[in-house]
């Protein structure tokens, strides 16, 4: 049986040769030179190839713009010219590469304006003949997973992904092996792997640690070696690529090509490679009959109400691009995954008030708290009467993933948030949550299973919830039972036997317990509890949260989602760790309590200290401690504009005089924030109306993505008393005056750092002008002057953040 | 040659940080220690050079304009082309804290600028002393945007360097290096010394935004 299937090589190098100027673009100089590129293609062919890529790599609508030519013509052109020059012995490749453009978060393309692009390059590729569509040499997992979708969704060919790495076992944007395999496997692509990046003998440990995780086809295209970073040549011969890549039919892999550096020569050298050892036979067929069946992975188990489990023995788990967290394995080596569940609003006045605003700030505060406090993972549910869920689920966990790298749980009952969340999510995620009532299951399993999610299944129905853990246990097979006819195997299905409150239900506590404890032992399923919930209406809540907690995890339970800010909890979390033997000699543990003794809490009592004095250094529990006490004598509005601004004012004018450094007024008004959070909260919580002095509106301009200056200007005016309502960075001129003409803002403040971006900023301020809106503009940035501001049409120049709150003052008082 | 991040220089990242001779407390002197030490944590310092004869087709693809890099390119038969990054990590680094802690994020990006100057530095020092050996030298390295040479050149530079695939460096539709901390530069390479130039306001990547210009004065002049 003839298991490995034999790629191409080196395309660059060769159209360099054969005449391509620098800063040619390869797939249009094809068109106007088809015999070249057919000729470098036969090469191949006879040294061996049976899959051509067509020279169709950086084609896309951003790469062509300015050339004159379109998507479906270069495209088309150059996979007839493959196809010829495969003269029937090879399979086409629709090659495709990145965008050439860097995405959201750190980069300006969006993630669904990625998909555009990439779905006309699927489609043209389709309607040209490709026999299966490569994506390769990718290295922003974000942009794969736009790919994968834009070809998942327009075409029914096959799909092959591979990614380049660098020795660290991470691209550039720091996407892990791991992550990519995960999140592509979950995808259900056809076969995934590496290309580019390194020589055969780096590739080693890598893909290695890829067949840990994936039981797909594996992909392995190195470039002839490393370059001489002088010269660009590359160090390997043929014949020594041939006896490295002998290496990998023993890891597993089984299909094999050259990047860089290689030429017809290295792909003969391939032809004696051994075939792939454990070869499971799922998805290769005998290659030399039909290769499209070749390029297709076999499907998964559908329709078989079977224990599926997979393949074989792999490494599971959710991730992020840059962050795994791995499942426990169900019978042996448990380990606990905390759940953050500050994300949701439900019950929490101040975060309902941030969805409402938008304040994405605030949330993707309590993300960072979380994740600093030892979260695993993040839930997020954003249901909130009056809120557009599904649009509010994109853009809640675009900001969350901008900022932490855990990997999410999408937590919604409506279909449309859920796929808006698997969708925008980075990684691949938990879906949270379906229950046993067949019409939840049939609308959200097949969502699980497009994006290849894990699920969390309630044991309830329509009946409510249960009072016996027999009935519950009957549910939680029910939901297996339709996840596996779904295809989703049941290490991705996660139960959750549900808790109740014990001051309402006390026995309810032991029938979860008992539930827990079947479904984990018996059924060998992850379990999930929200076990704060156990407490609620007592007092002194978290002990028995915490001891719930603990027997709960000794019967099985091993996605706890709970508070990671609360530190009792915490401590048994890692506590149960300890002795269950996940920490490993205890390491964790020794880590987080080592010392803690030793290390002195140096809060100077509140009584000699003034306001003045704890914001000047910075110090937030005493400024809230103060705070706190002026409160029991005098009003909020006193304590803001008697105390805290006062003290605000000194550090500003000692920064004006350049008596303190930036960091120094930015910690001041940081303490000092740490007053005003708790007179917010204390307004919010007996449900008054938010106190601010006015709103302003703050945007960095479009074309410009560093906001550094205007965040700090944001701390500086919202610690000032301001609600700062932030869009952000590289804010189109539309976006900003339509925001001014919906809040109705007086104050409108602009940023900009580049000369190239200024101009954005002037018809910024054109187009509030023109709107007639009669709002104050003020601008700063590195780049501008007072001079030039006037030029272009402020009413202000900031020099800096302080500036700034001085302009508020004057217009907003 | 290898990118090669240093020991940063503290009175730079103090320069960046707005030094005007004010007091330097100690609480601020260990927030810089530890931001310091959380920049270099996630910095992954990257190069990718070429040495191209000015003759050369991919030379002459930079189409380089301007007054100021045809006075440093005078007399060189050779030139270099570089890019230095200190990747990702950073952006991610900046965005988080400038959400949980601005403070420290205005810290780290000081800390972060002084570290990709250093990398800079470090090649240019590797370089001249690699050519020295051969009897060359090298002038003084000069950036897209830096006087009269346009910043649309960044992308040709780019290109020619491969700099996207080789060290992950990209350019926004606005030429915005990403990531942020990121040195692209000519250099010349001559038969006879040069004089290098003072490093003086033109040649110094702040030129746009030095706080200092803007008050008519000089960094050097303080």
């Amino acid at each position: 049986m003839k298991n490995n299937i034999i790629l191409d090589g080196g395309m660059g190098t060769m159209l360099q040769a054969a005449g391509l100027g620098l800063g040619e673009r390869p797939d249009v100089f094809g068109m106007k030179h088809p015999d070249v590129v057919e000729c470098i293609q036969r090469s191949y062919v006879e040294a061996g190839s049976r899959i051509l890529y067509a020279n169709t790599f950086g084609t896309n609508a951003h790469k062509l713009e300015g050339t004159g030519y379109t998507v479906e013509e270069v495209i088309s052109a150059n996979i007839a010219i493959a196809r010829k020059a495969a003269g029937g012995k090879a399979k086409v490749a629709l090659d495709v590469g990145p965008i050439g453009e860097l995405l959201e978060p750190l980069g300006m393309l969006s993630f669904e304006k990625a998909y555009d692009i990439y779905a006309q390059v699927v489609k043209a590729g389709a309607a040209s003949g490709a026999d299966l569509i490569i994506f390769e040499t990718m290295t922003d997992l974000y942009e794969v997973k736009a790919a994968v979708l834009a070809a998942k969704e327009n075409s029914t060919l096959p799909i092959w992904t591979t990614m380049s790495f660098e020795a660290s076992g991470r691209t550039f944007t720091g996407t892990t092996v791991a992550s990519m395999a995960l999140t592509l496997t979950g995808l259900s692509v056809d076969a995934l792997g590496i290309n580019c990046s390194l020589g055969p003998k780096e590739l080693v440990p890598l893909v290695k640690e890829l067949r840990q995780w994936t039981d797909l086809p594996i992909i392995v295209k190195p470039n002839a070696g490393l370059p001489d970073p002088a010269t660009g040549e590359y160090s390997m011969g043929p014949e020594e690529f041939g006896q490295c890549m002998a290496e990998f039919p023993k890891l597993g892999a089984s299909i094999f090509g050259g990047c860089c550096g290689t030429n017809p020569d290295f792909i003969r050298a391939l032809a004696k490679l051994p075939e792939r050892e454990d070869f499971v036979g799922t998805a290769v067929q005998e290659a030399e009959n039909d290769i499209t069946e070749v390029c297709r992975k076999a499907d998964c188990p559908s329709g078989q109400n079977t224990e599926y489990t997979g393949k074989r023995n792999l490494r599971r788990g959710v991730c992020s691009a840059g962050q795994v967290a791995e499942f426990g394995g169900l019978q042996d080596s448990p380990r606990v995954l905390v759940v953050g569940e500050r994300i949701n609003p439900t019950g929490k006045k101040r975060f309902a008030q941030a969805l409402r605003d938008g304040d994405m700030n605030y949330i993707m505060e309590r993300a960072i708290e979380q994740a600093d406090a030892g979260a695993d993972i993040l839930d997020i549910n954003v249901g909130l009467p009056g809120i557009e869920e599904a649009e509010m689920m994109t853009r809640v966990v675009k900001a969350v993933q901008s900022v932490v790298s855990l990997p999410l749980q999408i937590d919604s009952s409506d279909p449309a948030a859920i796929e808006a969340g698997l969708r925008a999510c980075n990684g691949r995620a938990i879906v949270n949550s379906v229950n046993g009532e067949p019409e939840v299951l049939e609308k959200i399993l097949p969502i699980v299973k497009k994006y290849g999610a894990a699920v969390v299944g309630l044991t309830m129905d329509k009946g409510g919830i249960p009072e016996t853990a027999e009935e519950r246990i009957d549910i939680a097979k029910r939901i297996l039972d339709a996840a596996l006819n779904y295809g989703i195997p049941k290490e991705d299905v996660l139960i959750d036997a549900l808790t109740l409150t014990i001051s309402a239900q006390q026995k309810q506590a032991a029938e979860t317990l008992k539930a827990v404890r079947h479904i984990h032992e018996k059924m060998g399923l992850h379990c999930v509890l929200g076990v704060s919930n156990i407490s609620f209406g007592l007092p002194e809540r978290s002990h028995i949260t915490a001891s719930f907690l603990t027997q709960a995890m000794c019967c099985g339970l091993d996605f706890p989602i709970i508070n990671p800010n609360q530190k009792e909890i915490m401590d048994m979390i890692f506590s149960y760790r300890a002795l269950s033997g996940e920490d490993v000699d205890c390491a964790a543990y020794i880590e987080r309590f080592a010392g803690e003794t030793s290390e002195k809490v140096t809060t100077v009592s509140v009584a000699e200290m003034t306001l003045e004095t704890a914001v000047l250094k910075g110090l937030k529990q005493e400024v809230a401690n103060l705070t706190e006490k002026y409160l029991e004598t005098m009003s909020e509005l006193d304590v803001i504009n008697q105390k805290l601004i006062p003290a605000l004012d000194v550090v500003g004018e000692r920064y004006e005089k350049q008596q303190i450094f930036l960091p120094q007024l930015i910690n001041a008004a940081n303490a000092a924030c740490a007053g005003f959070d708790l007179i917010k909260a204390r307004i919010a919580g007996r449900g008054g109306e938010s106190l601010s002095k006015g709103k302003i509106i703050l945007a960095t301009v479009e074309g410009d993505i560093h906001d550094i200056g205007k965040n700090i200007v944001r701390v500086v005016l919202e610690n000032y008393g301001y609600q700062v309502i932030d869009l952000g960075r590289d804010v189109p001129v539309q976006t900003v005056v339509e925001a001014v003409l919906k809040e109705k803002v007086s104050l409108v403040g602009l940023s900009a750092l580049m000369t190239t971006t200024v101009s954005s900023m002037q018809k910024t301020i054109a187009a509030l002008r023109e709107s007639g809106h009669p709002c104050k503009i003020f601008v700063g940035g590195a780049v501008l002057t007072k001079q030039y501001a006037m030029e272009i049409g402020a009413d202000f120049y900031a020099k800096d953040a302080k500036a700034s709150a001085d302009i508020a003052k004057e217009v907003l008082g | 040659m290898q990118a090669r991040l240093t020991e940063l220089n503290e009175n730079e990242i103090l320069l960046y940080l707005g030094y005007r001779g004010q007091e330097y407390p100690a609480e601020l002197k260990e927030q810089i220690a530890r931001c310091e030490k959380e920049v270099l944590a996630v910095s992954s310092p990257r190069l990718i050079w070429r040495r191209l004869s000015v003759d050369d087709a991919n030379f002459s693809a930079l189409d380089l304009e301007g007054k100021d890099i045809r006075e440093l390119l005078e007399g060189c038969r050779e030139a270099v082309l570089m890019a230095v990054t200190l990747g990702q990590g950073i952006d991610r680094l900046l965005a988080r804290n400038s959400v949980s802690n601005m403070a420290d994020a205005v810290i780290m990006d000081a800390c972060a600028s002084t570290a990709i100057e250093n990398v800079a530095d470090n090649f240019e020092m590797d370089l001249r002393r690699e050519l020295e050996a051969e009897n060359l030298y090298v002038t003084d390295r000069f950036s897209p945007g830096y006087g009269d040479l346009p910043l649309s050149t960044q992308r040709k530079l780019c290109a020619v360097l491969d700099a996207g695939r080789k060290i992950g460096l990209s350019l926004s539709p606005s030429m915005l290096m990403i990531p942020g901390k990121s040195v692209t530069a000519v250099l010349g390479i001559s038969e006879k010394p040069k004089p290098l130039r003072k490093r003086g306001c033109e040649s110094c990547s702040l030129f746009r935004s030095c706080m200092y210009r803007k008050e008519g004065k000089s960094c050097h002049e303080k």
